[in-house]
């Protein structure tokens, strides 16, 4: 009977608070935004999936060695690469190896716009600080007004290891939220004039051009940002894999096989790191509204930047200033979302490749942008 | 939640100090990756020209040496009809195969079913 007791005592029925119910309904709210509406399914699913695995209830600290946060669990073992940042140079390498940069490398002057969304991370960096986060923790969700998955792990794993996993699961979240959020405003902030201009074809790069992209890149932005190196570093090889066209199947490692493991390991850890005893804190919901308010700040950001350029712009130079929404890193989905936009208001606008331009000069701005608050913080400490 | 709001939290941490330097940083950065590869660009297009002078192509002159992709784009959808399309020099020698089949009222696809395929 006594057996019986302890099974009984042992199961997740017994250890059931409201708290894991509310983190199971929210995994299942993001499997079914993932497979309903397609939102981001790659990401949606592991984390989702993540999150039910991580809030099966069960008693701590008897020696199971099962949950996320005990030391030589399994889970604790896949998780150690989202804490040590090891995970999101491995996923910057795959980007890298996808990514062409050649919307960007012919009409460099939409660099500006992958730096100008990033104001939501500065911004919020302050309103944190308000809010009373530490400063190190100001600037680990600011950060998520980048929209990049993996440097707001990269940065939270070094200066703020204790909010790593809201500010994980915002920073997803966001991401593949791209198409709820960013529509509203990006019509908000442009008439429909601006909606409807069409820009010139970009015009053709050379391959010494591609070439030379990720070396000049990585020279310029890791002297002037070394935070950024683990990042900066990985994505730039990942594309000279890809350009140099010499080590085709080490690309096609680094943008196939290797982002697609280690996109399962982070979904499903960041997912299972959400366990409700650790994760429901008055702090994690709070970093879920300035995430919020981050990602929007960033995309009026970019659109308003484009705007303001438009002003010094000619005839066809003009920009869409849509385009200007892609500047966040969600790669490719802002661009896409901006895209899909253009066609809405004319269906012969094809906005694809320029919106790229902004989304990949996100990528590196929103890595200069953590290595630059790197550097920072770490002297402040 | 909000017990510890306050403005100067801001002021005593640096934080605009640290917003406007990083920020203006991530510009700078950015602004001079754009401008090295403008020149960059434009060192291409004129080691270009200099290659087409000194062969003597009237195309050295041009105003502009840059091609749009979507001329790039037609250029190379040419050559790959030019080199996939073969028939401008098709074999003209037709064979004809005969190939029995056999027919049944009821149903040929039945014939066709218990039979092996004759060739």
């Amino acid at each position: 009977m006594e057996g019986i007791n302890q099974f009984i005592s042992f199961t997740g029925f017994a250890n059931l608070t409201i708290g894991h119910l509310v983190m199971i309904v929210i995994g299942l709210f993001f499997i079914y935004l993932a497979i309903k509406k397609e939102y981001e399914p790659l990401l949606l699913v592991p984390i989702g999936f993540g999150i039910l695995m991580g809030n099966i209830p069960f008693i701590e600290n008897v020696g199971m060695q099962i949950g996320i946060y005990e030391q030589g669990s399994v889970l604790n073992y896949l998780y150690f690469g989202v804490m040590k940042g090891i995970y999101p140079p491995l996923i910057f390498l795959g980007i890298g190896a996808m990514t062409d940069f050649s919307a960007l490398i012919s009409n460099p002057k939409l660099m500006l716009l992958g730096a100008a969304a990033q104001l939501g991370i500065f911004l919020t960096f302050m309103a944190a600080l308000a809010l009373g986060f530490t400063v190190n923790q100001a600037a680990a969700i600011g950060i998520i007004g980048g929209a990049d998955g993996p440097t707001a792990i990269f940065l939270s794993s070094k200066l703020a290891p204790e909010l790593l996993g809201a500010i994980a699961i915002a920073a997803y979240s966001y991401m593949a939220l791209v198409p709820v959020i960013q529509p509203p405003i990006i019509k908000l902030l442009t008439s429909k004039e601006e909606r409807l201009i069409k820009m010139k074809p970009p015009k053709a790069v050379t391959k010494l051009e591609k070439m030379s992209f990720p070396v000049v890149g990585l020279l310029l932005t890791t002297f002037i940002s070394p935070g950024a190196l683990p990042l900066l570093g990985m994505l730039f090889f990942g594309n000279l894999l890809k350009e140099s066209g010499v080590t085709k199947r080490l690309a096609d490692t680094a943008a196939k096989p290797l982002i697609d493991i280690v996109t399962i390991l982070l979904g499903l850890t960041v997912g299972a790191s959400t366990q409700a005893t650790t994760f429901l804190t008055p702090e994690s919901i709070l970093i879920f509204v300035l995430g919020a308010i981050s990602f929007m700040v960033a995309t009026a950001g970019g659109v308003l930047f484009a705007k303001f350029m438009n002003l010094f712009l000619k005839g066809d130079n003009k920009l869409n200033p849509m385009i200007g929404a892609a500047g966040v890193s969600a790669v490719p989905d802002s661009a896409r979302v901006v895209h899909t936009l253009g066609q809405i208001e004319d269906p012969t606008n094809y906005l694809l490749m320029h919106a790229m331009a902004p989304n990949v000069a996100g990528v590196i701005g929103s890595a200069v942008a953590a290595g630059i608050l790197m550097g920072f913080l770490l002297k402040v400490i | 939640m909000f017990d510890k709001f306050s403005f100067s939290n801001i002021w005593e941490n640096d934080g605009i100090f640290i917003s406007v330097v990083g920020y203006l940083i991530v510009f700078a950065a950015l602004l001079i990756l754009s401008i090295i590869i403008t020149y960059f660009q434009k060192i291409l297009i004129s080691r270009q020209r200099r290659k087409l002078k000194s062969v003597g192509h009237r195309a050295a002159d041009a105003e502009n040496l840059e091609i749009s992709g979507e001329i790039s784009a037609a250029i190379s959808m040419a050559i790959y009809l030019h080199f996939q399309e073969n028939h401008d020099i098709e074999n003209t020698v037709l064979t004809i195969k005969r190939v029995q089949r056999t027919y049944s009222p009821w149903s040929s696809k039945l014939y066709g079913l218990r039979e092996y395929p004759k060739r």
